[in-house]
């Protein structure tokens, strides 16, 4: 403050220093940070407690007795793993600035690829790890493409979407839908261990690999270089890369990221499955994208949480799940795409107000 | 994108690298095509190369619009969802009211006329949807309009309770979509087609309009500042995209006498393919619709080729990514040629 008075010459940055205090002051300033720290939680409780004063009994599509009973708790985290394990890494590219839109095709074909070896008989490891491979082969074309061939990350991802969806189909034999059990071929049972067998608390060991992964991308973003070198890409590429940071490499090990997640969230689902359906992954990426939105990740990155991101992916799973049990199936896709209209509201609302102060 | 425009500015004597691409398509097409006669059986015949565009009118005329908005930097991915949703409501506008005890049965009972147009205003109300997240509160077109497609396909879903509306329509209904010229396979929407590419050629190349397209693509900001109301433009385009789109899903329900919640699934994919791969930039600010339709031909040759090979329907999707990859390269690399 002394600023102000004493040196006329610095007067332009002291007033900025100023006003951006007293912004810090106002009231509805502060208020609205607020709100933007918590809503995501109080909007998820809201759910939950809306879905558990509705009746439930009756419906035999979602576990026995209320939203909130163990059993259906239990499903709903089940069946949440693929869009744990993934939406992590999802936010970090979101931050960076940059986009995937073919996690659900590369989660489909993971599936189908590991499914079919588990068929043929490859043991569980050598069949996780090679899909994992796929996963991380996958991630480097999009790098390739996004930034080594600078296409647009939106048409380069659609389509390898398109790509990683029609090899998932060709995989699979003709007259099939999926990869599975045949008269003279069974599917392994052990394949459902991973997505299903109780390990913990009525959980699967695929539940706390995702926990482990998120608890891994929170602290990269929050503690390590990589999750400040994306936000400062994501802020102005320009200005990170002028400072030293090889964009290109790090957006493109984010891409890599990206698909090794998809591959083991393809792993879970086909565990869960015990098959390889090639549409499995299906509007994955939609998926992905509201519970960025919801976490308030900024559209053109800079800015973001992953820890917000798996609330939100919670939120997706909830409201779902939850739609399942009160209206028709064919009400899915209207209910989830005014969610994601819904969040793109909010997160307007929210980030924007932020950027300008 | 500026130095191009300097660039166009100085060659002015040259072919435009917008001319030039087009050509450079066209080569390639004929390069395919020919491919394609030596080795599927039959493909040289008359009767199938009249099929390579008539098959083909729906994504075309999508393409018009879907072109225009990337020309501008923009995504309309609603399209095929659009078409779905009017679809259903143009027959949902026409089915008996109360005729049934089935739900599926009845409808408004309203004549056809009343409903195409209730139909095309329902379309061009989800265009302002669209235009307003993305021009009002500039939110990323490709997340809006995916939210819009979801949107559209589910309310065309809960209409037809996840499967099809397609009894008690009145005669009127089916006769739009199955009118041919006497005598041949051309149809009335391919007519319409070939009548919205000559207008659209028409609106890029001579019109005011047509020319601050390719500005706001080219340079938002400085067409905003030299006077053009960028989101009025946006509004406009948008709905616009999506009237085809309605105008579409009307011809494409009277041809099967059916609206189907699941129609059209992945034409947005294929509208972005072949105007990429008629040499429209995502960039903005460059392409045509001319090279649009030439894209068009391009993947209706590569498609229809593989179900002359007898490969499997499968293959479709993979062969659309490759053909995709292949082109974006080879335009990149034929521009940069062209510039040494």
């Amino acid at each position: 403050m002394a600023g102000i008075i004493f040196s006329k010459e610095h007067n332009d940055v002291n007033t900025l220093k100023v006003e951006s205090l007293r912004q810090q002051a106002e009231p509805s300033s502060s208020t609205r940070s607020i709100v933007k720290q918590v809503y995501i939680y109080v909007v998820l409780l809201l759910i939950v407690a809306a879905f558990s004063v509705m009746k439930l009994d009756e419906v035999s599509l979602f576990g026995r007795g209320s939203f909130l009973s163990p059993d259906s708790i239990i499903n709903l985290l089940r069946s949440a793993v693929p869009i744990l394990t993934l939406s992590g890494a999802f936010t970090l590219l979101m931050i960076s600035g940059y986009i995937d839109l073919s996690v659900g095709s590369a989660m489909s074909l993971s599936a189908v690829v590991f499914s079919w070896m588990v068929l043929n008989g490859v043991s569980y490891l050598p069949a996780l790890l090679v899909t994992l491979v796929v996963g991380i082969g996958m991630g480097c074309l999009n790098g390739l493409l996004v930034m080594r061939l600078r296409i647009t990350p939106v048409i380069a991802t659609l389509v390898t979407l398109n790509l990683f969806k029609g090899l998932a189909l060709l995989i699979v034999p003709d007259g099939l839908s999926a990869i599975k059990s045949g008269v003279d071929n069974p599917m392994p049972s052990w394949i459902n261990d991973f997505a299903r067998k109780d390990v913990l608390g009525g959980l699967p060991w695929a539940f706390y690999i995702a926990l482990l992964v998120i608890a891994v991308l929170v602290i990269t973003q929050r503690k390590t270089i990589l999750g400040k070198y994306a936000a400062a890409i994501g802020g102005n590429r320009v200005a990170a890369e002028l400072s030293g940071i090889n964009a290109v490499k790090m957006v493109w090990v984010l891409y890599i990221v990206v698909g090794l997640f998809a591959a083991l969230a393809g792993v879970a689902r086909a565990s869960y499955m015990s098959l390889g359906d090639p549409l499995s992954g299906d509007a994955m990426e939609l998926n992905c994208i509201i519970a960025v939105l919801l976490g308030g990740t900024a559209f053109s990155g800079g800015e973001g949480s992953v820890a917000k991101t798996v609330v939100g992916a919670l939120i997706i799973m909830c409201v779902t799940t939850g739609l399942m049990t009160v209206i028709p199936a064919y009400w899915q896709t209207v209910a989830k795409g005014s969610v994601l209209l819904i969040a793109v509201v909010l997160n307007h609302l929210l980030v924007r107000d932020r950027l300008k102060a | 994108m500026e130095t191009n425009q300097v660039r166009k500015l100085l060659t002015s004597g040259k072919l435009s690298d917008e001319s030039f691409l087009t050509l450079f398509m066209i080569g390639v097409l004929v390069v395919v095509f020919g491919i394609a006669c030596i080795v599927v059986p039959n493909f040289y015949q008359p009767q199938n190369m009249i099929n390579l565009i008539t098959n083909n009118w729906f994504v075309i005329i999508l393409g018009i619009g879907v072109t225009f908005l990337l020309i501008t930097g923009n995504f309309d991915m609603s399209v095929g969802g659009v078409i779905a949703l009017t679809g259903v409501l143009s027959v949902y506008f026409c089915q008996g009211a109360n005729v049934s005890q089935n739900a599926l049965a009845n409808g408004l009972g309203l004549p056809y006329g009343v409903a195409i147009g209730l139909t095309l205003l329902c379309a061009a109300g989800v265009g302002a949807i669209n235009a307003f997240f993305i021009a009002g509160l500039k939110v990323p077109s490709i997340i809006v309009t995916l939210g819009t497609m979801m949107l559209t396909r589910g309310v065309a879903q809960v209409i037809t309770q996840g499967a099809q509306r397609n009894t008690s329509l009145p005669d009127a209904f089916g006769v739009l979509g199955n009118l041919s010229i006497s005598g041949t396979s051309i149809k009335l929407s391919v007519l319409v087609m070939l009548a919205l590419i000559i207008i659209a050629f028409i609106f890029e190349k001579k019109t005011v309009a047509g020319r601050r397209t390719y500005l706001i693509g080219a340079n938002p900001e400085a067409a905003r500042l030299s006077g053009i109301n960028v989101s009025r433009h946006l509004t406009a385009l948008y709905i616009f995209s999506a009237l085809l789109a309605g105008i579409t899903g009307v011809l494409l329900a009277s041809e099967y006498k059916s609206g189907m919640s699941g129609m059209a699934t992945g034409y947005e994919f294929d509208a972005l393919v072949i105007a990429l791969l008629g040499g429209v930039s995502i960039a903005g600010g460059f392409g045509s619709v001319l090279g649009m339709f030439v894209g068009a031909i391009i993947l209706s040759v590569v498609t229809s080729s593989a179900t002359g090979l007898l490969l499997s329907p499968d293959w479709q999707f993979t062969l659309k990514g490759i053909v995709t990859f292949m082109a974006i390269l080879a335009q990149r690399f034929a521009l940069d040629k062209r510039k040494g």
